[in-house]
């Protein structure tokens, strides 16, 4: 385990400079126009035009690939499991003692797990050009409360620092002779105690110190907070916007009021 | 200097390292081809700023960490084809930080934790145990919870805790981080003595008062290589080396340094032989 990854990387793309608003609907937007697609070419042409937002993004290969390697596992799950639980329809493609495989099965498998694809990328593409910050800043900008939204942010900064204590812990307890992968699983749980105690100990302790650290920087003294950097939208964010929107509508549309089979 | 056996070449090689390389997932090279020796009964001090390898080498010798090349033997075995837990048997390592391993409700049970994973009885372990505790001056709060201890008693917490394995080598990573002059005295008298009864202490530090003090071979890393391996007063002599390594010797030894022009010799290791020698170089003088 190398712990937890910030999937952002720096660069200076559309995608890095629009507003983090934007982003953040258009990407709810995209992920509702993956739910009500149900022809799989329409999908799979959604899915291009998201790799190819990934790809104006500029995200490394190394963190796609780290960032697939789940969705992948997933979508052959959903490939091989949907057709067992799904058999409806005809032609019936062969069965093996009660379970029966049917091509609509097999398609129906084939085109949700590309669903699947499209909702888990979109969110990408928000992950890998956007910071951190930038996400709280516009959560707290579109009303989120400023200390919900610090939290949040603390949380993700100490992700990491908390994925090194716990290698750590894990490390110091094997050179006291514990093995993580010897004995039955009721074992192996107990031996995981040995690291759940320190983790939870050191958090607590991070904690303690870190409300201390921000108390004396005087957190909190002032109800209304000013900011260093405001979010501005500007004319390519509404640009940006509108192509979404149509992006949604326009297929919502020809679907539901239509009758497009799409 | 503690008094203490002085080995020669011959003595047992335990561990032995040849042209260890080691580099992060990250990509940063922490070991760039290292050789050593650590023989039965020796007292070594491996010194070097911060990020020059030192933890990274303890923890590649005790198999936390697979060498990216070179190999690494304890007692002739290779570590790449033993588990972590068979090591631990012979080369036991206390973490900097104790809180990354305490996690028992009582300090005797936190000691007895390494010895009841390598398999043994009820008996043996409450032997090794009290052992372990006798040796880190711990009876009197055997059975407190470690979390409420101070730090310098849960460092001797996760130090007993290493101890009660019974390991031949002792790897502690800057044990003294934290603590108070008179409790990293105390500390360190501690481990000399466990050194004197014959255990192998490799002492990973910066304080190099305490290298001065107690270590009886000093080996200087910087940037992932050994840059000296000698007996103190040898490795205090070659300032520019030190210097690069980001080191400083202790102020004894730069008094002795600026005294050298007045006559008094540059191996000096304390200020109780400082004074000596400049005694004698008085005498001399009349």
């Amino acid at each position: 385990m190398t712990g937890f990854v910030d999937l952002y990387t720096e660069a200076d793309t559309f995608l890095h400079r629009m507003d983090p608003r934007v982003k953040i609907f258009a990407v709810l937007m995209l992920t509702l126009l993956a739910l009500i697609i149900s022809d799989l070419l329409y999908l799979l042409v959604l899915l291009v035009f998201i790799a190819l937002l990934i790809a104006l993004g500029r995200a490394p290969l190394s963190k796609v690939g780290l960032a697939l390697r789940f969705v992948v596992r997933v979508m052959v799950m959903i490939v091989i499991l949907w057709p067992i639980f799904d058999p409806s329809g005809s032609p019936v493609l062969f069965t093996i003692g009660p379970i029966k495989i049917t091509e609509p099965g097999v398609w129906r498998g084939i085109t949700n797990a590309v669903r699947i694809c499209c909702l888990a990328t979109v969110w990408y593409v928000l992950m890998f050009t956007t910071t951190q910050r930038d996400l709280v800043r516009a959560l707290v900008k579109m009303g989120v409360r400023f200390d919900l939204g610090l939290t949040l942010s603390i949380a993700l900064r100490f992700l990491p620092t908390f994925g090194a204590t716990v290698e750590s812990i894990k490390d110091a307890q094997r050179a006291r002779g514990m093995e993580f992968d010897k004995g039955s699983p009721i074992r192996r749980s107990k031996n995981y105690i040995a690291v759940l105690i320190p983790t939870i100990v050191s958090a607590l302790r991070t904690a303690d110190t870190l409300s201390l650290a921000l108390q004396s920087r005087a957190y909190g003294a002032r109800r209304d907070r000013t900011y260093l950097r405001e979010l501005r939208m500007r004319s390519s964010d509404g640009i940006a916007l509108s192509v979404v929107v149509a992006a949604f509508v326009l297929p919502a549309v020809a679907k539901y009021l239509l009758g497009v089979p799409i | 200097m503690i008094p203490g056996p002085r080995f020669s070449e011959s003595q047992d090689k335990i561990v032995s390292v040849r042209d260890l390389k080691y580099t992060y997932d990250g990509g940063v090279q922490a070991l760039a081809g290292i050789s050593l020796d650590i023989r039965q009964g020796e007292y070594v001090a491996i010194v070097g700023g911060n990020g020059s390898g030192k933890t990274t080498l303890a923890k590649n010798i005790i198999g936390l960490l697979r060498p990216t090349s070179g190999t690494i033997s304890i007692h002739g075995k290779r570590v790449v084809d033993q588990k972590v837990a068979t090591i631990a048997h012979l080369v036991g390592y206390a973490f900097q930080n104790p809180d990354h391993q305490l996690f028992c409700s009582t300090v005797m049970e936190e000691v007895a934790f390494g010895p009841r994973n390598l398999g043994y009885s009820q008996d043996e372990l409450e032997r090794r145990a009290n052992h372990a505790l006798e040796a880190m001056d711990l009876l009197e709060v055997r059975d407190r919870p470690p979390f409420s201890l101070t730090l310098s008693r849960r460092r001797r917490v996760s130090i007993a805790s290493v101890i009660a394995m019974d390991p031949q080598v002792l790897i502690l990573d800057e044990p003294t981080t934290g603590l108070d002059m008179r409790e990293s005295d105390d500390l360190m008298a501690s481990i000399a003595k466990l050194n004197i009864e014959g255990r192998t202490i490799v002492l990973i530090t910066h304080d190099m008062k305490l290298v001065a003090k107690y270590a009886r071979r000093v080996v200087v890393m910087s940037e992932g290589k050994i840059v000296l391996d000698a007996d103190p007063a040898g490795v205090f002599s070659d300032l520019d080396a030190l210097l690069r390594s980001k080191l400083v010797p202790p102020p004894v030894v730069r008094l002795a340094y600026r005294l050298s022009s007045f006559g008094v010799p540059r191996d000096v290791l304390s200020p109780e032989e400082l004074v000596l020698r400049i005694m004698m170089a008085r005498g001399e003088g009349r």
